[in-house]
């Protein structure tokens, strides 16, 4: 199995300083956000522009080139509802660390981002939902396969679909979250590669047990077969969760200090 | 149904990492594919054969060798011919008699050995230690202080002393260092990583992986070896992707089926035919596992396995 892949989420045009810096084309707030994550061990860095329904063209290669130009060409998951601003980014994104990820495609409205992503040979994340949360794993296994057929009719390998299920808050959706820990089951079954926010899972709790609360759910979904998650690599409780969760799986070989790598 | 061929090509490789200078480099490592699968894919570095020469001389107990290093007196002189070998790549001075329990040579005695030994051949050379810790700190950071620009291999570090090795050997002195774990797939990747935080480059170590010959724990090492080939390789595990040299003679000619003469078991037949076999098949099987160099004493079974390599890769 592969090691599992951690996607840095903090470069996100609702924290005020990344909406100016973005705003102002400033990079040093940018930059300083994507090397916390990289230092603290981040695979990917999500790179989330909001809506940019006026300037994402400009702004999102401008921002692609600014990360993979600082970071040798860190492999980046481009995160805007504006089509023509993830087309944008992918024409001048280096691939040689990875793919580019579309984030994202779902059932609904949003799943002609397969075939950009199909067209644009990236990575897609396809949340398994159209509008709304799904009730059951039914139907989000009935969105799912939507998703993965749409994907197969538009030529992609379905290695590069990653599907999510919806982490959902427990403070306040305690009862789902043993179905969403089913459902990675489920796609993990399939052979299928996952991932998905996890961040949401403590949303609304003290901020001192939102680490321990992440890293339980982690834990528990990459027992489940979860493969990939965007989340704050900052939080070092959660990444050293994962390091280790990763050399039970046997994903990668133990060594005393693997904590440090 | 038509057989369609598949080539098994990993996206990460082998490190390749030059050992010696001035004319006189080989290249060990290199690959993307599993060990001699030369078929998926074409292997850069064929395995290297090392020939073993000690500064007390060659190996006494090992038969045949007396003959073959007929009129050698000196360990230079016996270095020189051990390169005339058929099949010999590199030279490796063993510095048996430094340990201090033994002869105790001291560290600038061994010095001018390894400059003169090195003076005399035209290959490659790497240098093992005394195998004590402390002794062995000190003896390879003056051993390749005094060979900067030769870029020779020192076998090994270890847990205990990577530190004053390591830092002394190549970041000082620009040589090499091969870190020894012994058949202990997870320390010898704790050791790499230890090596790489001393902001050694891993293009500049090799893995000792350990040794044994075959029928005494040779399914550990063998285990252990292909187990790091396949984290480097299929796990792109960069703490694991340094050459592996295996030290092959010492053990093979240490065990009861070669160390018996033939007059206490007639049936067994020659002991150097014996010696010979038992050589042959360690570091055939090391080369199959993943060793990307063996070190050996006989010049048969030199001779054998560098044809076998010649055939294979």
């Amino acid at each position: 199995m592969a090691k599992f892949i951690t996607i840095g989420e903090r470069i996100h045009v609702i924290s005020p300083a990344i909406r100016k810096a973005m705003a102002e084309r400033d990079p040093a707030p940018i930059l300083k956000r994507a090397k916390e994550q990289l230092d603290a061990g981040a695979d990917y860095l999500d790179l989330n522009i909001g809506p940019a329904e006026a300037d994402g063209e400009e702004l999102m290669p401008w921002a692609v080139q600014l990360l993979q130009k600082e970071f040798d060409n860190v492999p980046i998951a481009l995160d805007t509802a504006n089509q023509k601003a993830i087309v944008a980014g992918i024409s001048v994104y280096n691939r040689a660390k990875g793919k580019p990820i579309v984030n994202s495609a779902d059932a609904g409205d949003r799943i002609t981002n397969i075939d950009l992503a199909a067209d644009n040979d990236a990575i897609v994340l396809a949340l398994c939902s159209a509008a709304g949360v799904p009730g059951d794993n039914d139907e989000r296994m009935n969105y799912c396969q939507q998703l993965l057929e749409r994907g197969m009719e538009m030529g992609m390998e379905s290695e590069d679909m990653w599907f999510d299920p919806l982490f959902l808050v427990i403070n306040g959706m305690q009862d789902k979250a043993m179905d969403i820990l089913e459902f990675i089951h489920m796609l993990s079954d399939m052979g299928l590669n996952s991932t998905g926010g996890l961040s949401n899972v403590s949303n609304g709790m003290p901020k001192d047990v939102r680490p321990i609360m992440d890293s339980a759910m982690i834990a528990m979904s990459m027992q489940a077969g979860l493969t990939s998650a965007i989340l704050n690599p900052c939080d070092r409780r959660m990444m050293e969760t994962i390091k280790s969760c990763d050399v039970i799986k046997n994903n990668i070989l133990y060594f005393d200090s693997y904590l440090d790598m | 149904m038509p057989f369609t061929d598949k080539p098994q090509v990993f996206g990460a490789s082998i490190n390749a990492l030059t050992v010696g200078a001035e004319g006189r480099e080989i290249v060990l490592g290199g690959s993307n594919v599993l060990p001699l699968y030369s078929f998926d894919a074409p292997i850069p570095n064929a395995p290297r054969v090392g020939v073993e020469v000690s500064d007390r001389g060659y190996d006494k107990t090992v038969p045949g060798l007396a003959e073959f290093y007929a009129g050698c007196e000196t360990v230079p002189e016996q270095a020189k011919k051990a390169c005339t070998m058929e099949g010999c790549d590199f030279i490796v001075l063993t510095l048996d008699s430094a340990d201090p329990n033994a002869e105790n040579t001291s560290v600038e005695d061994c010095v001018e050995l390894v400059k003169a030994v090195y003076d005399a051949i035209d290959k490659p050379l790497a240098v093992i230690g005394s195998k004590n810790i402390e002794k062995d700190a000190d003896l390879f950071v003056k051993v390749a202080d005094a060979m900067r620009g030769k870029n020779i291999l020192c076998l090994s570090c270890r847990e205990e002393n990577y530190k004053q090795v390591g830092a002394g050997v190549v970041l000082a002195a620009g040589c090499l260092v091969g870190g020894e774990s012994a058949v202990d797939i997870n320390l010898a990747k704790q050791l790499n990583v230890l090596l790489s935080q001393l902001g050694i480059p891993s293009t500049s170590v090799v893995m000792n992986l350990g040794s044994a010959a075959a029928g005494y724990g040779f399914e550990y090492l063998a285990s252990t070896i292909e187990r790091v080939k396949n984290a480097a390789l299929t796990q792109n595990d960069q703490a694991l992707q340094m050459p592996v040299v295996t030290i092959v003679g010492d053990d093979a000619w240490s065990v009861k089926e070669t160390l018996l003469e033939e007059s206490e078991e007639p049936e067994w037949g020659p002991r150097e035919e014996r010696g010979i076999q038992m050589e042959i098949e360690t570091a055939a099987a090391c080369i199959a596992c993943g060793s990307d160099a063996v070190l050996l004493r006989h010049p048969v079974a030199v001779k054998t396995i560098a044809d076998m390599i010649k055939e294979l890769v």
